[in-house]
């Protein structure tokens, strides 16, 4: 008797606490992904009045789409060096920003504020910035490859998103870094400076080391947000020129949208998702091997 | 214990919010789904029902237009009420379209893009002489341009018109006051000889907006549109490309305008850096006299209103692709029904179509109606619109064309979605910055005409 009401109680309390957050999840992610996964089988369009199975056509459909390849291909470029430039500055800040500089906190907050920007008015303000301030500076200074913009050349537009990119994240990187820095135990460092660590082979072997964690969300956040950039892209670039710097997401989008092929768009969506699930699951496990215990 | 059923009291208040909110919507969709709810009569209409209606409109620059509108016509029939679905310039008109419609909640009427009438066909209401007899008052061929699969189902109410604009004041300091006469260009040479002029003047010939949706939507279109003046003339053209009959480089008119086009590539103002693709800074530079001519059309106008120190006077000059005068596209410029009114009845009462339909007939046939088109600059299709009215230069010159009857018929545009133009769009743009070669870009359009069903 006693322990049925207890378990009743716990239902009870579940329903409560985890319900509401359990419907809102369903609804808006649960829900929408597996009919999405449904609608990869159909020939489905808002416009139509009524759709059919068309079986895994869609699939055949997304493999014989060379653009969507092509472009995927540069996606995952565009994410690796994103993660690689991130992380590297995000972490050289954090070192410097921890030592005992001048003005420590205002540069903290300084490097952090593009992260506030929203990134579609940060894709406008660069946008302006490299048509129309680097081009000036590039002609007074008269100075080649800085005479035309930057979005207009497909190798440097990609360039001109990965630059903004960094810009964007590496400042709230640097503040998980700041906060691992803070939160390596002082015995340890002093441990090591008796045992005569110090400068680059304490960063190597005592700070980096007892650091992983903050490398596992570093790496995590770019890797995941890079994949799924599309308001930036869309301000920055907006695929231009011709088309060359859509990244998958906003392939993605066209294809469902503009093309109005729903399905193939919706099928190239499921793979994009495996292989955003796949490469961000492995990096976790990946680097959570190399975690210690101080 | 207290703290606890506090909490648990808290987070039932949050559930319950949820769920009303949720069947709050619900209800909310289920009104507005059979419609014609009956809100208070009023007045000598005590035994009509009133109707609310909604609509859709994707031009974006003219949402208080429409707005002003409704109403006015509401003041005018108090027993309908209209209301605006407005867009932004560059928010997905057409995502917000499809989720609308997607959702049960298709708007009672709307003002949509040529494509769009095509690809919702099977939701629209046909227009016929009963339903709206005021049809009969659109202008000459104006009708066909709605017609799709032999209904009409798209009501016309503005013309816009491109070619090669020009800017008066410019052209007569090159060529001294009243020396120029734009009938004279009329052919590639005649082009090459005023742009080679101008150049000698120290003004660079000509501009190219370095977009997608220019060169494409409309350069390139020109190919299609002047296989002839009828429309079936274009879209069949299209139609050999996709069954592979036909490829677009063995067309003479093909050759002919990219021959012209790589003439104007060489007299771009934009020539250092041509995809940059800045739509106020091209109009700036057009409007301050910075070159003589630029491929866009009227709609040009409403940007350049809003800058200062720009000139005022324009014109159209054709894009010729021959060295034969006679040549259809050598001497007219084009001219395109660019959106249309439509009803839906898919998802709409009878009522609600009837009061579309009677609201449309005020808006497209009535003088109170067509002043707001008319305030707001659209030059309309109709025979019946007031004759005093004194338009912008750049709608002026394109209904000058349209009378002297020297308009090319874009009618297949409105078989052109969306994809199309950024498709070949971005290969006239790689084009253009030499990234491919001419049998490049012909096999890349024939490729793209292919893969589509």
């Amino acid at each position: 008797m006693n322990s049925k009401s207890k378990l009743l109680n716990n239902i009870g309390n579940f329903v409560i606490f985890i319900g509401p957050s359990l419907i809102a999840f369903s609804c808006v992610l649960l829900i929408p992904l597996i009919y999405g996964v449904y609608l990869t089988f159909t020939n489905y369009s808002p416009i139509k009045l009524t759709y059919e199975f068309v079986g895994f056509s869609n699939f055949q459909a997304v493999f014989t789409d060379k653009e969507f390849w092509q472009q995927f291909v540069k996606t995952l470029g565009y994410v690796f060096y994103s993660t690689i430039f991130c992380n590297v500055i995000a972490f050289l800040l954090a070192y410097l920003l921890t030592s005992n500089i001048k003005a420590r906190g205002f540069l903290r907050a300084g490097f952090f504020t593009p992260n506030l920007i929203g990134g579609i008015v940060l894709g406008y303000i660069w946008k302006f910035i490299f048509a129309n301030v680097f081009t000036k500076v590039g002609d007074a200074l008269g100075y080649q490859p800085l005479m035309t913009s930057f979005l207009t050349h497909p190798d440097r537009a990609i360039i001109a998103m990965i630059i903004v990119t960094v810009w964007q994240y590496a400042g709230y990187l640097m503040i998980i870094y700041i906060a691992g820095f803070v939160g390596i135990p002082q015995e340890v460092q002093e441990a090591s400076e008796i045992d005569g660590a110090t400068g680059f082979k304490k960063l190597c072997s005592i700070t980096i080391p007892l650091m992983v964690p903050s490398f596992i969300i570093c790496f995590f956040i770019v890797i995941s947000r890079g994949f799924m950039t599309y308001d930036l892209n869309l301000a920055l670039t907006n695929g231009q020129p011709y088309g060359s710097t859509r990244l998958a997401a906003m392939h993605i989008y066209q294809k469902a949208f503009q093309a109005n092929e729903y399905g193939i768009g919706q099928a190239e969506a499921i793979i994009f998702f495996a292989t955003v699930a796949i490469v961000a699951v492995s990096q976790v496990l990946l680097t959570k091997k190399f975690e210690v215990e101080a | 214990m207290k703290r606890r059923l506090f909490a648990m009291f808290l987070m039932l208040t949050v559930v319950t919010m949820l769920i009303t909110a949720c069947s709050g919507t619900t209800t909310g969709t289920s009104t507005s789904g059979t419609g014609g709810d009956a809100v208070g009569s009023t007045g000598s209409n005590t035994d009509k029902k009133a109707v609310k209606i909604t609509y859709f409109n994707t031009s974006a620059e003219v949402n208080t237009m429409f707005e002003n509108m409704f109403k006015r016509y509401n003041e005018i029939y108090p027993d309908v009420t209209i209301e605006l679905i407005p867009t932004g310039i560059g928010e997905g008109q057409q995502e917000k379209l499809q989720s609308l419609y997607a959702s049960g909640n298709a708007p009672t009427f709307m003002n949509v893009d040529p494509a769009n009438v095509i690809e919702y066909e099977d939701h629209l209401l046909e227009f016929t002489e009963e339903n709206a007899p005021w049809l009969s008052l659109a202008a000459d061929g104006a009708v066909d341009g709605g017609t799709f699969g032999g209904k009409v189902l798209g009501a016309p109410w503005s013309v816009q018109g491109y070619g090669l604009l020009y800017n008066k004041r410019v052209v007569n300091e090159i060529f001294g006051e009243g020396n120029f006469d734009p009938k004279s260009i009329n052919t590639r040479d005649a082009l090459q000889a005023f742009l080679e002029k101008c150049e000698a003047a120290g003004v660079p010939g000509t501009m190219l907006h370095g977009a997608n949706w220019s060169l494409g939507g409309h350069y390139l279109t020109l190919v299609y549109a002047v296989q002839g003046p009828k429309t079936s003339d274009g879209t069949g053209f299209i139609d050999k490309i996709k069954a592979g009959t036909v490829n677009i480089e063995d067309n003479p008119i093909f050759q002919g305008y990219m021959d012209t086009f790589d003439l104007l590539a060489k007299h771009n103002y934009n020539k250092a850096d041509p995809l940059v693709g800045d739509f106020n800074k091209d109009i700036q530079a057009f409007g301050e006299g910075k070159c003589a001519t630029f491929f866009m059309g009227d709609w040009a106008w409403t940007t350049m209103v809003t800058l200062e120190n720009v000139d005022q006077e324009y014109g159209f000059i054709p894009v010729p692709w021959s060295n034969n005068p006679d040549d259809y596209g050598n001497t007219e410029v084009v001219m395109v029904l660019p959106k249309f009114q439509c009803i839906n009845k898919s998802q709409s009462t009878p009522e609600q179509q009837q009061a579309a339909l009677d609201a449309l007939a005020w808006m497209l046939s009535e003088p109170e109606g067509q002043q707001f088109f008319i305030d707001a600059g659209f030059y309309m299709p109709y025979k019946n619109v007031r004759d005093d009215v004194v338009y912008n230069s750049m709608t002026t010159s394109i209904s000058e064309y349209a009378q002297r009857g020297k308009t090319i018929n874009l009618g297949c545009f409105s078989y052109i979605s969306g994809d199309a133009w950024t498709e070949t769009g971005n290969l006239m743009l790689k084009y253009l910055s030499g990234a491919i070669n001419r049998d490049e870009l012909a096999q890349g359009i024939n490729n793209y005409w292919k893969s589509v069903k």
